[in-house]
């Protein structure tokens, strides 16, 4: 009894000084889906670290603000929709180097309206979706010294008047979302089309669209419209494809790009450079925030995923606008946490609407708000990033010793059971990886663990095995034998 | 109690398995097996499937064992046994079946015992298989499940003296009933709050005036 008093009181000192993120209050639930999709909550992967409006940067209030982007040299670059203009912070995001309202077009003094988009390439390229300019505009720092706050921005080009056969007459380019790979072409989410997203060459010339979405009708549907009329059917809604919401890229030139799945099911898509979908997706086959969402009302339904960040090692985060979370998987389509909320506190949500990623921390930026609300990571969180890297990286036995620490913080994580198993199973451990596995419930994993084990079993013992059959035949034939004699011995 | 449960009647569940038409008919007409065997079948059969839920490997299982409750899964079994003997027997009544409720309760009850016989080995072997070998597992229950179908179709079908056709059809007709039943009981239930609601609020009204 004392023994178990004394283990107890010092398991509660340990775990007092190990875990600080425990007394942090946020603001929202932090959770994770378990193999049976029951929502399990978890430590706080991020805690809310800053709430930053125009006022406290010295810009003057955002207003409506629809896009973010980091540059190469970590400047934060905000789309200040409602004000026509490109606000330019310092990394650290505590003050305003730059102010982009005007910019100098053939001579004229030229201007944005409503820009709801922007991207930096690589190369320090500032791209614009101007719009309701219904443009591009690409500019550049003219002196190309990165470090200095002055602002020369010079044009480098418009992009505007797509020409293709592929267009109808009353075709529109009202480009909403972008974004640039290094070869500089740019993948541009046009408002209101369902063809997918327009790729423009590095000369600014339509190539054609990527990632066409196909329609989904059910056998419902197709049972109603079988039985419809031809005036029912005309004052009925299209069954149309759903449109993307939001685009980034990877190094490597893979594009990611988020629609909103009516359906819940697969609201992310990674186009390669030929428009293939090639994302992964992890065993409960699911890619679209939320998996429970019988709630009724403004907050049930189905995610809906309004942005995405690629951070780093193969994971991104999808930003859902409905309840205002953040989901992040790695490059295996492994959910590894949720947080965030929508309310009125610090470090939540009312209408989110893009998502960055600068250096270890979650910036969000808020239309209604008008403010960006950064998220530091946690021990947990920091975990876990680490470990998906390590396996990202192909280094799954360092990895082991990061899930056997998350392990600690949350032993109900069964990404970090499935992890372990796999480092034991690499390592010919079939016993370990079968117990792991079996935590982390992954079915495919533990039948190879299981099959291994099986067959060195049977394979030790199969001396024993074979002289048990040949002694049970000799014993019936000698039985079968006796019982003949002992039957004619009684005839 | 030793009529009820006399060595015949333990015996008589192989009889059941081997040649069911026989023994239907016996038990219906020779007044064979008994009422409270069958409910021990049943809830051998409850108890049975309460362990394969909650012990068959997660390999095959699909169900969180932590979500399961031994005595709700019971309450269920029983709850549906009832529901079938009871709506086959309001229906067969009124389709010049010879069965009595007795019998039917005994049939059914008999005729789980192939489904309690598979379901215990079938969850031992579900922790020798992996997956891609599942087919092994689902096959074993399927021979459980279909045995008892059979079982359960000849007895209703012998103990009625009716063709195949009139006790499919009766079958059919025994569902609806059954969920005739679970309706006028929720009608029943919601009418009876109700009543109790009035009746309490006209308690309370009295007291305080008086």
């Amino acid at each position: 009894m004392r023994k178990l008093l004394y283990f107890s009181v010092i398991m509660l000192l340990v775990f007092s000084m190990t875990v600080p993120v425990a007394a942090v209050v946020v603001p929202y639930e932090s959770y994770n889906y378990d193999y049976w999709e029951d929502m399990v909550f978890t430590p706080a992967p991020y805690i809310p670290a800053r709430n930053i409006s125009g006022a406290t940067v010295g810009a003057g209030s955002f207003s409506r603000p629809n896009d973010l982007a980091i540059g190469p040299n970590g400047r934060v670059y905000v789309a200040d929709t409602g004000n026509n203009r490109i606000v330019i912070l310092n990394p650290e995001m505590t003050e305003t180097v730059g102010i982009i309202e005007t910019f100098d077009n053939d001579g004229t003094l030229d201007r944005f309206n409503e820009p709801f988009g922007l991207t930096v390439s690589p190369e320090n390229l500032l791209y614009i979706a101007d719009t309701m300019n219904e443009r591009i505009v690409v500019l550049k720092d003219r002196d190309d010294d990165l470090s200095d706050d002055d602002f020369n921005m010079e044009l480098v080009k418009i992009v505007r008047d797509p020409q293709s056969e592929m267009f109808d007459s009353n075709f529109a380019f009202v480009p909403m979302k972008l974004t640039v790979d290094f070869a500089g072409r740019i993948y541009v989410v046009p408002r209101g089309s369902v063809e997918g997203i327009m790729v423009f060459d590095p000369n600014g010339d339509f190539t054609g669209y990527v990632g066409t979405i196909n329609v989904q009708i059910s056998p419902w549907q197709i049972f109603w419209r079988s039985i419809s009329t031809r005036a029912q059917l005309d004052r009925g809604f299209l069954i149309i494809p759903t449109e993307f919401t939001g685009v980034d890229i990877d190094p490597d030139g893979f594009v990611y790009a988020t629609n909103i799945d009516p359906v819940g099911e697969k609201a992310v898509r990674r186009l390669n450079p030929t428009g293939e979908d090639v994302i992964r997706t992890g065993e409960n086959q699911n890619l679209g925030g939320d998996l429970v969402n019988d709630d009724m009302g403004l907050y049930g339904g189905p995610s809906v995923i309004v942005d995405v960040v690629y951070r780093e090692r193969g994971i991104y985060s999808l930003l859902d606008s409905k309840r205002g979370r953040i989901f992040t998987y790695d490059h295996e389509g492994n959910l590894l946490y949720i947080f965030g909320g929508r309310g009125s506190q610090v470090g939540t949500f009312r209408q989110p609407v893009a998502i960055e990623y600068l250096g270890g921390c979650i910036a969000v930026l808020d239309a209604t708000y008008n403010e960006i609300i950064t998220f530091d990571v946690t021990l947990y969180g920091s975990l876990i990033n680490e470990a998906v890297g390590l396996r990202y990286d192909g280094d799954e036995s360092q990895a082991v010793e990061k899930w056997h620490e998350v392990l600690v913080l949350n032993g109900n994580l069964e990404l970090a059971n499935v992890g372990i198993g796999k480092a034991y199973l690499t390592a010919g451990d079939n016993v370990n990886a079968m117990k792991y596995l079996e935590l982390g419930k992954n079915r495919t994993f533990y039948s190879i663990a299981y099959q291994r084990y099986r067959n060195e079993i049977l394979k030790e013992n199969m001396p024993y095995i074979f002289t048990g059959i040949v002694v049970i035949i000799a014993a019936l034939v000698v039985f079968m034998y006796m019982r003949k004699g002992k039957e004619k011995g009684d005839s | 109690m030793t009529k009820y449960f006399s060595k015949d009647c333990l015996y008589y569940f192989r009889r059941v398995m081997t040649n069911p038409i026989d023994s239907f008919y016996e038990i219906r007409y020779r007044d064979y097996g008994s009422v409270p065997i069958a409910l021990i079948c049943v809830a051998i059969f409850g108890l049975t499937f309460t362990i394969n839920r909650i012990f068959a490997h997660f390999v095959v299982n699909d169900v969180n064992p932590l979500t399961v409750n031994g005595l709700t899964e019971m309450r269920v079994v029983f709850l549906m046994f009832f529901l079938f003997c009871v709506g086959n027997w309001s229906i067969t009544c009124l389709m010049n079946g010879e069965g009595r409720l007795k019998d039917i309760m005994t049939v059914v009850g008999y005729s789980l015992v192939p489904l309690i016989v598979i379901l215990i080995p079938v969850t031992l072997i579900s922790h020798v298989i992996a997956a891609g070998e599942e087919v092994f597992y689902y096959f074993a229950i399927a021979i459980g499940i279909g045995w008892s179908a059979i079982l359960v179709l000849l007895g209703i079908m012998t103990v009625h003296n009716y063709s195949l056709a009139k006790t499919l059809i009766t079958l059919f007709l025994t569902f609806v009933s059954m969920f005739i039943l679970i309706f006028i009981a929720l009608l029943m239930y919601s009418l009876i709050n109700q009543l109790y609601v009035f009746l309490y609020s006209v308690y309370t009204e009295l007291v305080f005036r008086f």
